[in-house]
């Protein structure tokens, strides 16, 4: 493994994971969809 | 059963209980075989690590846009009480020409489930296998011999020697196929809340705990074979991360770092455009999209771009593994993991089954989103109960699935739909909507509406991106794509009676749908449906 491989490698795992977890942790902070009145809700 | 399930009435359609189960099933739809296995293969035959320029370029440039895109024609059609591609294409594109076209948004999802779901039967077979005590490899023997059994057991399953196979001998392969067609069409039955919803709140985070039980067992094998010091953990992420500069300079590599994002972002394949309508319009949609691209991005890139060809190079070296990226998605998963699996020890056919068990995860979010379209469009269009509705879908796949599984002979009936409805068809569909929303649509009013209740702003330099970049890009990628594989593909349907066949199926499919759509634009207009849009205030809020 190069320090081009290693570069590459944390600089791409970086981005995903910290787009994937920004993007959830955004999103469990917001408000739910309301269930339709007659379901039975999650 | 009961023909209307509990949470779907005529005054209160199908509606996501939650936020996080509309972003964990589009998530699930995209994150499928090809992120474990088409992925790595793709990167280290196109300069490595730096094969991640153009792929991360192909993401922020098609992938993430056209993304928002469907999810933003989707909720505006399904504001209109429309759920199937050909009524909302209607709407978006103003007119019965992209009525006709969302066709493709049907026949697509359709037409790639007869072959899916094969596919999938073919991970939970394997999973059961090695729940029972594996595929018999032994991994004393010469490696030759190693590969041939491998071989042989594979070929066997999926009865590749000649038609018909799979319904002689064992019939192991049918009966799991039969499993997981059910399995399918119950969930989606159940609705979307109700089946797959559900499914999925459960599916994805047991899919990342599967993967993470994988990689850990991948990343601590150290150097296995002291003999061979070369083949180590290290070496297998550098035989996929180090990068090949060089290779920025093909065009290849940049076509192929868009068609992976592409392909598995699962856009144009008319799914998006049926799951988003189930939302209302005050629901947020960029950031939901967003989260579900990056989902698949973390399954992608996280999970696929460290497992698999990492574990290949330490057992099987640097030409092993060149030689079975070589032979594609399918052989590297069911023909080479197993080897590798083979020589884990003790705990290795316990790795296997929990991959195995991970893939068919995968596979089936995936194909649920397939049946769920036909369904929405059936019942839409012809007006029919879920359960009639049901039994169409399940007639027209039943039929689907029985040619594929049947025309197994050199997998030349699958590789025929694969190859034109799964890849070029979705090009054509791709491209055509991304059109249909910028120019004909317009950016500045699909911004807008995509930010009705958003909680994060699309910036502004994506107005040029969805306008121009996207489009363009997307025609680049799909007139080269035909230029180097169309000749090829044409050739062969010429010269394969099992290819003319699969090609006659999709045909019937196709003009069935359009007698659909037909059926169904008659309809809608007499309900009062503002089909062409020419009166945006009949959005329901």
């Amino acid at each position: 493994m190069t320090i081009g491989g290693w570069i590459f490698l944390g600089a791409s795992l970086t981005f995903v994971w910290g787009l994937t977890i920004w993007c959830f942790n955004t999103v469990l902070r917001g408000a739910k969809i309301e269930p339709p009145p007659d379901s039975l809700g999650m | 059963m009961v023909d209307t399930p509990h949470h779907e009435t005529h005054h209160h359609p199908e509606r996501w209980n939650t936020r996080l189960g509309v972003i964990l099933a589009v998530a699930g739809s995209a994150v499928g075989l090809g992120n474990f296995l088409r992925f790595p293969g793709q990167a280290a035959a196109n300069g490595g690590g730096a094969f991640m320029i153009p792929y991360f370029v192909a993401l922020l440039l098609v992938g993430i846009p056209v993304a928002w895109a469907e999810w933003t024609m989707a909720r505006y059609g399904g504001g209109k009480g429309l759920h199937s591609a050909p009524a909302i294409y209607g709407v978006i594109g103003r007119g019965a020409i992209w009525r006709y076209f969302g066709a493709f948004g049907i026949l697509i999802p359709l037409a790639v489930s007869f072959y899916y779901t094969f596919i999938e039967a073919w991970c939970l077979g394997y999973f059961w296998q090695y729940l029972t005590g594996g595929i018999g490899i032994d991994t004393a023997a010469p490696i030759d011999e190693q590969v041939a059994t491998a071989s042989a057991f594979y070929n066997n399953f999926i009865g590749t020697a000649n038609d018909g196979l799979i319904f002689g001998g064992s019939y192991a392969t049918l009966v799991f196929w039969v499993i997981t067609f059910a399995i399918n069409i119950w969930l989606v039955y159940r609705g979307i809340s109700g089946g797959i919803e559900k499914f999925v709140r459960y599916a994805m985070p047991l899919m990342a705990v599967a993967a993470l039980i994988v990689l850990i067992r991948v990343l601590t094998l150290g150097t296995p074979d002291p003999a061979k010091p070369d083949q180590s953990v290290i070496n297998g992420l550098g035989y996929m991360w180090n990068p090949d500069f060089s290779a920025l300079l093909v065009p290849q590599t940049w076509l192929a770092a868009a068609g992976q994002i592409f392909f598995s972002l699962s856009i144009g394949f008319g799914i998006i455009i049926n799951y988003a309508s189930y939302l209302r319009r005050k629901d947020e949609i960029v950031l939901s999209g967003l989260t579900a691209v990056s989902t698949n991005e973390v399954f992608e890139v996280g999970f696929g771009g460290l497992i698999t060809l990492t574990a290949a190079f330490v057992f099987l070296g640097l030409t092993g593994t060149a030689a079975a990226v070589a032979t594609g998605t399918f052989g590297l998963g069911f023909n080479t993991l197993p080897i590798v699996f083979a020589h884990m020890g003790p705990f290795g056919n316990f790795i296997a089954a929990v991959w195995f068990f991970m893939l068919f995860l995968a596979a089936i979010t995936s194909s649920l989103s397939m049946y769920q379209p036909a369904l929405a469009f059936f019942r839409e269009s012809l007006g029919l109960s879920r359960k009639a509705g049901m039994a169409l879908v399940v007639g027209i796949c039943g039929v689907g699935s029985f040619l594929t599984i049947w025309f197994s002979k050199d997998g030349r009936f699958l590789g025929t739909l694969d190859d034109w409805v799964g890849t070029f068809l979705v090009f054509v569909l791709a491209t055509g909507q991304i059109v249909m929303f910028s120019w004909i649509f317009g950016v500045k009013r699909g911004m807008k509406e995509a930010h009705q209740g958003a909680e994060i702003r699309i910036p502004d330099f994506y107005r040029p991106i969805i306008k121009w970049v996207s489009p363009i890009y997307l025609l680049i990628i799909f007139v080269a794509f035909c230029v180097m594989n169309l000749g090829d593909w044409i050739r062969g349907v010429g010269q394969q009676p099992a290819a003319q066949l699969a090609l006659a199926l999709v045909g019937a499919v196709a003009v069935m749908l359009l007698v659909m759509v037909r059926i169904g634009e008659k309809r809608w207009r007499a309900a009062g449906i503002d089909i062409d849009d020419r009166n945006p205030a009949t959005y329901e809020e």
